[in-house]
């Protein structure tokens, strides 16, 4: 008997056990420093990984693609869509202390949209935007990184209201601490460090041994990650555009232009390259936003490109705009498709002020909807377009006309990918695949 | 060119000819002797590379066998046999061409796709133009590279098996630099490679163990023979101007599986120290040569001199003969040819003398019998009136007194005349033993030529039948040097002598001109002219054509032109007249010469 009685303290003990850590694990925990490791620079626009933690924008779009107030706490539109008033959120300040002011978005904002075709000014604690023609989707498009807003401290660096301000940057680390008085509410984690130029064998390495949290997975890589069974997140949909770019300066007949569009075989990038991770396209907009995608023909035709040739046969350099072996071996593979159709191509490292007449572009689509990202796309390839709405039909009638001048021959569509290590909590990645750190927390912090 | 030099010349041609072909023949085994050494070094070098060159290729061909047995290439050709999917496997050739040092690399499928490239890994589902074909030996081949460029590499193809699918590795190592440099060649030995990689040549892309390669224009034209007969060359290349920089070079052609020449490699031997030997031994032999050749000629000095002296003695000898001293004889020293030659020379000398003796006499003899004979000759025809009178003086003794009287004064006058006549032939003989000496004067001779014409132009006139007379002179005065009494009483003579050749009358013509720097005085006769003996003898003294000439006006003219430093000459021949041809030097000509 006395037995028994005194089994079941020691039976509820275990219970408690057990049940605690299951309890614990499902309620975020504040404390800990997140490690993430990186081969470019975390601060570089428009896409860095901190950009997000220290600035924020004037709204967000949430994974469904719904805009959602953000330093802008309201806002509406006027004289169809003419004109937008975005009400600045208050008690919000920036990490120096100073309150953010409509003056302050407004500068930021006018920084950051030089070429823009509209106006912005401020009126009391808001912001106009104004323009000649509607635009129906500026509260979308200002939930870009872009245009984060941002002003300058004492010291001439950039300072935002995230939910991280930055506390050091040496020896290729940066070092981020969590912002206790964002409006958001405090992050989970204390810090982040973030180690910048590690290449990805070396942050897999670290990610293996426990050194890292956070590690990037090119989409290269990522069939083996996923076979290897690393703990990935992925973006919803592929948003790195790859494209050839095909310049109408030096290549100025646009026949010769599509005789060059028409040469690249894009399944091989897609199988070989790119291990059949992304999509095929030969469209601006993926197919998960555009649905229209399938509309424009990708398959390589290199009779028609010999015959559209006509003999012309200039030596052309193709240069790659951002460094990676694998961008490096698709530029390669390009030259290869080129020359099989007769074109003379040579691929040339870029330099400082580089001319070449080809080059190997990778886009980041950071909009979530499809009009957003067309803008987007074709601002980032120099070409402007009117906000005529989301009607498809509209878009790809934009996005054919813009095809069809060849200086831009869409590829592949990428996915991003992140190794995540088991002690990251709640992680959730941005449509276009940048995670949203300020909700993370890490499984052993006290 | 003397007996002596010539002899010399003969001794010492015939000594450095004979030194030289010795020494040509020295030189050539010789030069056969080191060629045959370098064709031998050459040859080694070559043995040597190629044994290096086997020695790299089976070196590929274990690296890649040993890739081809790896465990990682049997698990990718499982899983292909598995999956059928060769695109994990795009990077797969670069990692593995580095673990086994390989510079290329592919890994191919059964059909020859390319699955995976080192070289170039963009190139993946290309197929690769060599047919696969397992267990090839090594074989040369030029891969293309991504940035336009290619290289010559030395390949091996090897299967892979595994689950049932077999996969091709293509496998090789280029030949570069690197390659040469690990080639264990001896130090005074490159080797070079020329990798066929453009149409023409370029001097930059000939490689070399330490680098870049100097003077790589003068290998061009042997890798050029090397390509393009596809067989081994060999030359002497000089690499600049002095013997000892120049290499025994060998090329050879390097082919890839179908034949091509892709690389051409030159195994270069110096030949420095063949050439410094070469060298070394050529002066001791031209030393020795010169030596020999001075030796000989010191010889030959001694020798022609010995030879020589007896026929300079001769020589002299008959030189003084030649200058009429006939009495000179010769030393006989020796009892050979010479001395045999010497004694006769002295007979001859001997037997000249005594025969100018005897001629002397003859020729004085002679002489004064045609002294003899003329001066009896001309003696005789006054002699015989003179004869004639005194007899007729006698005869005439008895007449009475006054033919008597007219007798003897007739006689007298005859006998008067006779030895006048007399008188003035001993006169003739007294003058032309007497010549005065010409007292030399600047003479015009137009001027005399017009004292001449009024002297004897009416006597010509006169001349029955008539003889005319024709004085000729160039422009200006005509000024010689000369005598002008002596050179009157000349022209006198040969004017006499025309007009004593023209008894039937004719035209007696004196021309005076200037004549090749010369002054001329011609005086042609229209008379019977004379034969050509009489031309020749004309001049001898006492020699005459004439009936009662002395034969001595045509000796006193010439005599007379002789001592004024001229010639005279006569044109002539039979029933065309004659012309005496004086030459004189002009005044100043003349005194200058003087």
């Amino acid at each position: 008997m006395r037995h028994t009685v005194s089994r079941w303290p020691a039976v509820i003990s275990l219970v408690l056990a057990l049940v605690a850590p299951v309890a614990a694990r499902t309620r975020p925990r504040y404390g800990g420093t997140l490690r993430i490791e990186t081969r470019s620079d975390p601060l570089a626009p428009p896409d860095g990984i901190a950009r997000r933690l220290l600035f924020d924008t004037l709204t967000q779009v949430n994974d469904r693609g719904e805009v959602l107030p953000a330093l802008a706490s309201s806002w509406e539109s006027q004289g169809a869509n003419h004109r937008w008033q975005f009400h600045v959120r208050g008690g919000v300040h920036f990490h120096d202390g100073r309150p953010l002011t409509a003056e302050a978005v407004v500068q930021s904002l006018a920084a950051a949209c030089n070429h823009c075709a509209w106006h912005v000014r401020a009126v009391g604690d808001s912001v106009i935007v104004t323009s000649d023609s509607p635009m129906p989707g500026l509260p979308a498009e200002l939930a870009r990184s872009a245009y984060a807003i941002t002003r300058r401290d004492e010291n001439g660096n950039p300072d935002g209201t995230g939910p991280f301000r930055s506390a050091a940057n040496s020896n290729g680390i940066l070092f981020l601490s969590a912002n206790d008085d964002s409006w958001q509410g405090r992050p989970f984690v204390d810090a982040i460090e973030i180690y910048t130029n590690r290449s990805v064998r070396e942050q897999w390495l670290d990610f293996s041994i426990g050194k890292a949290d956070l590690v990037e997975v090119p989409p290269e890589f990522l069939r083996q990650a996923q076979q290897e069974r690393l703990p990935l997140a992925v973006s919803a949909y592929p948003s790195d555009l790859l494209a050839l770019t095909i310049s109408d300066q030096h290549v100025r007949d646009e026949h010769l232009r599509e005789s060059m569009a028409l040469a690249p075989d894009r399944a091989a990038l897609f199988n070989v390259i790119f291990q059949k991770q992304g999509e095929i396209t030969a469209s601006l907009l993926p197919d998960e936003l555009s649905g229209y995608a399938f509309l424009f023909p990708g398959a390589a035709n290199l009779a028609r490109s010999r015959e559209l040739r006509g003999g012309q046969s200039i030596p052309l350099r193709l240069i790659v705009e951002r460094s990676g072996s694998a961008l490096q071996l698709v530029a390669e593979r390009l030259a290869l498709n080129l020359r099989d159709a007769g074109w003379n191509v040579r691929v040339v490292p870029q330099t400082g002020n580089s001319d070449a007449e080809l080059a190997l572009r990778m886009v980041h689509v950071e909009a979530s909807d499809a009009a957003s990202a067309l803008r987007e796309l074709m601002a980032n390839f120099g070409a402007a377009s009117r906000d005529d709405g989301s009607d498809p039909s509209a878009l790809y009638r934009i996005e054919r006309t813009f095809l069809q001048s060849h200086t831009v021959v869409p590829l592949l569509y990428l996915p991003r990918a992140w190794g995540v290590s088991g002690r990251v909590r709640n992680l959730a990645l941005s449509p276009d695949g940048t995670p949203l750190l300020a909700n993370v927390s890490l499984e052993d912090a006290k | 060119m003397s007996l002596r030099q010539r002899l010399l010349l003969v001794f010492s041609l015939t000594v450095v000819l004979a030194v030289a072909t010795v020494a040509w023949i020295v030189s050539l085994r010789t030069r056969q002797a080191f060629t045959q050494a370098d064709q031998k070094h050459a040859a080694a070098l070559v043995d040597q590379f190629r044994r290096e060159f086997d020695g790299y290729a089976r070196d590929v061909a274990a690296r890649v066998d040993h890739l081809a047995q790896s465990d990682r290439l049997a698990r990718i050709a499982f899983e292909l046999s598995r999956t059928g999917d060769p695109s994990p496997y795009v990077n797969e050739a670069a990692p593995l061409a580095r673990d086994y040092q390989l510079d290329f690399l592919e890994i191919l499928s059964a059909d020859g796709n390319i699955i995976s490239s080192a070289q170039w890994p963009a190139r993946f589902g290309y197929r690769e133009e060599l047919h696969p074909a397992a267990n090839q030996p090594t074989f040369l081949k030029k891969e293309e590279l991504p940035d336009g460029s290619s290289e010559v590499g030395l390949f091996t193809l090897q299967s892979v098996g595994g689950g049932g699918l077999q996969l091709y590795v293509l496998g090789g190592k280029r030949l570069d630099r690197g390659f040469l440099a690990n080639l264990a060649a001896p130090a005074d030995t490159q080797v070079l490679l020329y990798p066929m990689l453009t149409a023409t040549f370029d001097p930059h892309a000939l490689l070399g163990m330490g680098g870049e390669v100097g003077h790589a224009a003068r290998y061009q034209a042997l890798i050029e023979q090397a390509r393009a007969s596809g067989q081994e060359a060999a030359s002497t290349i000089f690499l600049s101007n002095r013997r000892e920089d120049s290499v025994d070079a060998t090329a050879l052609p390097l082919k890839s599986a179908d034949g091509s020449v892709l690389a051409v490699v030159v195994v270069a031997g110096s030949r420095r120290g063949l050439v410094e030997l070469q060298q070394h031994i050529r002066a001791i032999a031209y030393g020795v040569a010169g030596a020999g050749i001075l030796l000989a000629i010191a010889a030959s000095l001694w020798i022609t001199s010995r030879i020589s002296r007896p026929v300079e003695q001769l020589a002299a000898a008959a030189a003084e003969v030649a200058s009429g001293n006939w009495d000179t004889r010769v030393d006989v020293a020796s009892k050979d040819e010479i001395g045999m030659l010497a004694e006769s020379f002295n007979d001859m000398t001997r037997q000249l003398s005594e025969q100018r003796e005897r001629l002397l006499q003859s020729e004085r003899v002679a002489a004064w019998r045609e002294l003899a004979r003329r001066l009896a000759h001309e003696l005789k025809n006054p002699l015989f009136p003179l004869q004639l009178t005194v007899e007729n003086l006698i005869r005439a003794r008895t007449l009475p007194a006054a033919e008597f009287e007219e007798i003897f004064r007739e006689s007298t006058h005859t006998l008067t005349s006779e030895i006048a006549n007399l008188k003035s032939i001993i006169a003739r003989f007294s003058d032309f033993s007497k010549m005065p000496k010409p007292q030399l004067q600047e003479v015009d001779l137009v001027e005399l030529l017009r004292k001449l014409a009024a002297l004897y132009e009416p006597v010509l006139a006169q001349h029955q039948p008539a003889i005319t007379f024709d004085g000729q002179a160039d422009d200006g005065p005509l000024l010689v040097s000369a005598d002008p009494d002596l050179l009157h009483r000349a022209l006198s003579n040969l004017v006499l002598n025309a007009m004593d050749a023209m008894p039937g009358g004719g035209k007696l013509t004196v021309r005076l001109r200037r004549n090749n720097g010369l002054v001329e005085i011609r005086v042609s006769d229209t008379g019977t002219g004379m034969t050509a003996e009489e031309c020749e003898r004309l001049f001898t003294p006492y020699y005459t054509t004439k009936q009662h000439g002395t034969g001595l006006g045509l000796a006193i003219v010439q005599s007379v032109v002789s001592d004024h430093h001229g010639t005279i000459r006569v044109e002539s021949a039979p029933g065309r007249g004659a012309t005496f041809v004086i030459e004189l030097l002009p005044a100043a000509t003349r005194s200058v010469s003087a």
